[in-house]
C-alpha cells in the first residue's frame, strides 16, 4: 500500500530541491516538477481502490489523534487527490511552452506548492493542519497572480491578497473557538464533541469558518476578487485556480457542513447563496468582452451551481454537484488554456479580435467548442450528465423552493449559452481576418486534448464514476466519528 | 446619521465578538474540555524527552504544521523575490554611515550569530529554538546590511541554504517513515539523558534545521527589499 503522506512530501520536498539547485540547472528545474507530479499522479491512482474498501487513516510523528496530527484519507480525498494530480500534471505540460522568462524555477516551485496546499487540505484531519494548508495554499495563489509582474496582475494580487487575508484570519478564529470551546483540533474528535458545544458558539464558529472558506471558494457576495485575479494570472494558473483551487476550499464547506458540524439546517441558507453567486456570475460573464473575465465570470457561475448541488441535503445532490465538478475541472482547465494561446498569439484580450480565428488556429478553436458544449451540458458530453443529475437530484427532493431554484438555475444556463456561442461565433466567423497566426505547440495542445478526452469519454465510463462519487457523497453525509477512524 | 449607524454596527458586533470570543483572552472553567493539553503536559517529558514541552509540541506532536509554517516563510520570502525584482545595479550611496555604526555592527555581528546559534540549540531545553534563533541570525544581517553600503551578499548561497534546510527537514521525516514507527517525523533517535543538550532525538536536529532556513529566508527578503527599485 502507498502512503498518502507521498501526495503532500513529494511535491513539497521538489520545490525545496528547486529552490536548492536552481542556481546550477536553471530552467531544467521544470523537469523536476514534472517528475514530482507524475509521482503524484502515480500515488493518487493507487491509493483509490484501497481507499474504496476502508479509509487510511496516516497517523504523523507517531502520535495517535487527538494528540497528534493524522490525515484521513477516505473515498474524498483520493478522488479529489486524482482531480487535482492530473490536471495538475496537464497543467504543468502546457506551462512548459507557455512561461517564459528567465527565471522560471520561481514559477514551478510556486506550482509545487499550490499542489502541495490544495492535496494538505483535501487529507489533513487536523483543523489546525487544515489552515495551514490553506495558508500555502493562498499565499502561492497571490504569488501567481501577479506572477507576470504587470499593472493589473499586481492590482488582482494585492486585491486578493487583502481579502484572502481576512479570510484566514476568520478561520484562525473559528479554529480557535474550536480548541477553546470543544478541546480538540481532530475532525472526528471534534465531529463528536461538537454537538456539546453552547449554540450560540456553534453558530459562531460554523459563520466564521464559512465565511473564511467562502472567500477562497467564491461564493457571494465574497468574490470580488475572483474576476480580477482569475482573468490577470497566467492562464496555465487560471486553469488551476478555476480548476480546482476554488472547488477544494468549496468542498471543505460542505464536508465541514456536513460530516464534521453537522449543521444541515444552514444548507437552506446556502443554496439560496449558491443561486444568487450563479446569477450574479452569469450576468456579470454576459456583460463582458474580454475573454479572460467572461472565463472568470462563468466560474463564479458554476461554483453557485456545484454549491446549489451540494445544499440539497441528499447524497443525489451531493454526487450531481461531484460531477459537476469534475466537468468543470476538466472544461473550464480547456477554455483558460486555449484562450492563454489565444492571447499570446494575437496580443489581445478582446473577444471581438477574434474574429475568424478558426481558420488559423483550428485546433484550439475545436477544443474551446468541446470545452464549452460541455460546460452548457450538451448531450452526449459529460457536462451533460453531470447537469443533468444536479436538475434531477434537485426536482427530487419535492420541495417547492428547490423547484424554484432550478428554474433560476435553467435561466442561468441560458444567459451562459448566450454568451459563449456568442464567442464560438466571432471565432467561427468566415469573413474575419486575424493576419498571420499560429497554431499553439503541440505539448500545450496535447495537455487540452487529454482534458477533451475526459470530456467526450466521460459517459463511456459513467458507471464507473458514479460509483467513485457516490461512494464520496456517501462518506460527506455520514458524520465523521473517531470510531470509525481509529 | 451613516457615521452614526455604521458605528452602532460597530459596536455591536466588537459586543458580541467580545461576548463569544472572551473566554480565549480570559480562559473560563473548561478545563476539563481541554484534555489534550493536560495530555501533552504529562505526556512530553517522557515520550519525547525534551525538557521543554512547548518544543515537544511544536517539533513532534504537530510537527507537521511546522513543516507547514516553514513553507508559509518560504513562501513569503519568494513572493518578496518574485515582486521585488533587483535592478541590477548598484545603488547611489544614500547615507554615509558614521565610523562607529561600522565598526560597531561588524563587532556586533558575531555575537548576534553565536547568540541566535544558542537559542537554536538549546531550542528543547529552554524558551526558543529554530523560529527565534534564526530570527536573531537574520537580524545579524539586517545590521550589516543596513550600516554598510556594500556587502557581498551570497544570494545563491542562501537559496540553497533554504533549499537544503527544507529538504533535511523532510529528510529526517522520512527517514522516520521508513523506519519502525512507520511514521511521518517519527522520533527516530535514541532520546538521551534528560535536560542535556544532546537529547529529544530528532528535536534538536528539526530546530537546527529549521533555524537555518528562518535565518537565510529572512535574510534574503531584507536583501531583496534593500537591492529593489
Amino acid at each position: 500500500m502507498v502512503n498518502p503522506i507521498l501526495l503532500i512530501i513529494v511535491p513539497l520536498g521538489t520545490a525545496f530541491l528547486i529552490s536548492l539547485t536552481a542556481s546550477f540547472l536553471k530552467n531544467s528545474t521544470k523537469y523536476l516538477a514534472l517528475l514530482a507530479m507524475i509521482a503524484n499522479v502515480w500515488v493518487s491512482i493507487k491509493l483509490l481502490p484501497a481507499v474504496m474498501q476502508h479509509p487510511i487513516n496516516v497517523v504523523i510523528a507517531g502520535v495517535k489523534p487527538p494528540l497528534g496530527i493524522n490525515l484521513f484519507v477516505g473515498p474524498l480525498g483520493a478522488v479529489f487527490s486524482i482531480l487535482i494530480s492530473a490536471a495538475g500534471l496537464l497543467i504543468l505540460l502546457y506551462s512548459f511552452k507557455y512561461i517564459e522568462g528567465d527565471s522560471q524555477h520561481k514559477y514551478y516551485t510556486l506550482f509545487l506548492l499550490l499542489i502541495t496546499g490544495s492535496h494538505g487540505m483535501i487529507l489533513t484531519g487536523d483543523v489546525f493542519n487544515l489552515f495551514v494548508f490553506f495558508e500555502i495554499l493562498a499565499i502561492s495563489s497571490y504569488i501567481l497572480v501577479g506572477y507576470e509582474g504587470k499593472r493589473n496582475g499586481l492590482e488582482a494580487a494585492v486585491k486578493y491578497l487583502i481579502l484572502g487575508s481576512i479570510g484566514s484570519i476568520l478561520i484562525l478564529v473559528a479554529v480557535a473557538l474550536i480548541y477553546q470551546e470543544a478541546g480538540t483540533l481532530n475532525m472526528a474528535d471534534l465531529a463528536d464533541k461538537f454537538g456539546m458545544i453552547d449554540p450560540s458558539k456553534r453558530l459562531m464558529i460554523l459563520v466564521f469558518f464559512i465565511t473564511g472558506m467562502g472567500v477562497e471558494a467564491a461564493v457571494f457576495p465574497l468574490n470580488s476578487w475572483l474576476p480580477d485575479a482569475h482573468s490577470s494570472a497566467p492562464s496555465s494558473i487560471s486553469a488551476m485556480l478555476s480548476g480546482f483551487v476554488i472547488e477544494v476550499a468549496l468542498i471543505i464547506i460542505v464536508k465541514f457542513v456536513y460530516s464534521i458540524f453537522a449543521m444541515t439546517e444552514i444548507l437552506g441558507f446556502l443554496s439560496l447563496v449558491a443561486v444568487i453567486t450563479l446569477l450574479v456570475g452569469e450576468f456579470a460573464a454576459y456583460k463582458q468582452s474580454n475573454i479572460k473575465r467572461v472565463l472568470a465570470y462563468s466560474s463564479i457561475g458554476q461554483i453557485g451551481l456545484i454549491l446549489f448541488a451540494m445544499s440539497l441535503n441528499s447524497t443525489d445532490g451531493l454526487n450531481a454537484g461531484l460531477m459537476q465538478i469534475i466537468n468543470h475541472t476538466a472544461s473550464k482547465s480547456i477554455l483558460f488554456l486555449v484562450a492563454g494561446f489565444l492571447i499570446v498569439r494575437t496580443g489581445s484580450y478582446q473577444i471581438s479580435d477574434y474574429r475568424g480565428i478558426a481558420k488559423k488556429m483550428p485546433v484550439s478553436a475545436f477544443f474551446f467548442v468541446v470545452g464549452v458544449l460541455s460546460l452548457l451540458g450538451v448531450p452526449p458530453f459529460f457536462g451533460f450528465f453531470s447537469k443533468l443529475s444536479v436538475v434531477m437530484a434537485a426536482l427530487h427532493t419535492g420541495s417547492v423552493f428547490n423547484t424554484v431554484m432550478v428554474f433560476l438555475v435553467l435561466l442561468g444556463t441560458i444567459i451562459e449559452s448566450i454568451y459563449f456561442l456568442r464567442i464560438i461565433q466571432i471565432m467561427y466567423n468566415r469573413e474575419g481576418d486575424v493576419g498571420s497566426v499560429k497554431e499553439a505547440p503541440f505539448l500545450p495542445l496535447l495537455a487540452i486534448a487529454a482534458f477533451t478526452v475526459v470530456i467526450l469519454a466521460g459517459f463511456l465510463v459513467l458507471p464507473q464514476i458514479t460509483g467513485y462519487t457516490g461512494s464520496v457523497a456517501s462518506e460527506i453525509v455520514r458524520k465523521m466519528q473517531m470510531a470509525q477512524v481509529f | 446619521m451613516r457615521k452614526v449607524i455604521s458605528f452602532l454596527l460597530l459596536a455591536g458586533f466588537v459586543f458580541y465578538f467580545a461576548t463569544l470570543t472572551g473566554g480565549l483572552i480570559i480562559p473560563d472553567s473548561s478545563a476539563d474540555r481541554n484534555s489534550v493539553g493536560l495530555d501533552i503536559l504529562s505526556r512530553s517529558a517522557g515520550e519525547t524527552g525534551s525538557a521543554n514541552a512547548v518544543t515537544s509540541v511544536v517539533v513532534l506532536y504537530r510537527g507537521f504544521d511546522t513543516l507547514g509554517e516553514v513553507t508559509v516563510l518560504f513562501l513569503a520570502a519568494l513572493g518578496v523575490s518574485v515582486f521585488m525584482k533587483s535592478t541590477g545595479e548598484k545603488r547611489k550611496k544614500v547615507l554615509d554611515q558614521s565610523f562607529i555604526l561600522k565598526t560597531g555592527s561588524r563587532l556586533l555581528f558575531p555575537l548576534m550569530f553565536l547568540f541566535g546559534m544558542y537559542i537554536i540549540a538549546h531550542g528543547h531545553l529552554s524558551p526558543g529554538g529554530g523560529f527565534p534563533g534564526g530570527v536573531i541570525i537574520a537580524t545579524g544581517f539586517f545590521v550589516i546590511l543596513l550600516t554598510s553600503e556594500s556587502v557581498n551578499f551570497n544570494k545563491t548561497l542562501m537559496s540553497v541554504l533554504e533549499g537544503l534546510a527544507g529538504l533535511s527537514f523532510i529528510g529526517l521525516g522520512v527517514v522516520g517513515l521508513l523506519g519502525p514507527g512507520n511514521s511521518f517525523l517519527q522520533n527516530f533517535l535514541p532520546l538521551g539523558e534528560f535536560n542535556t543538550v544532546f537529547s529529544a532525538g530528532i528535536i534538536p536536529l528539526i530546530y537546527a534545521v529549521v533555524g537555518i532556513k528562518v535565518g537565510a529566508e529572512l535574510s534574503s527578503v531584507v536583501y531583496a527589499m534593500k537591492e529593489s527599485k
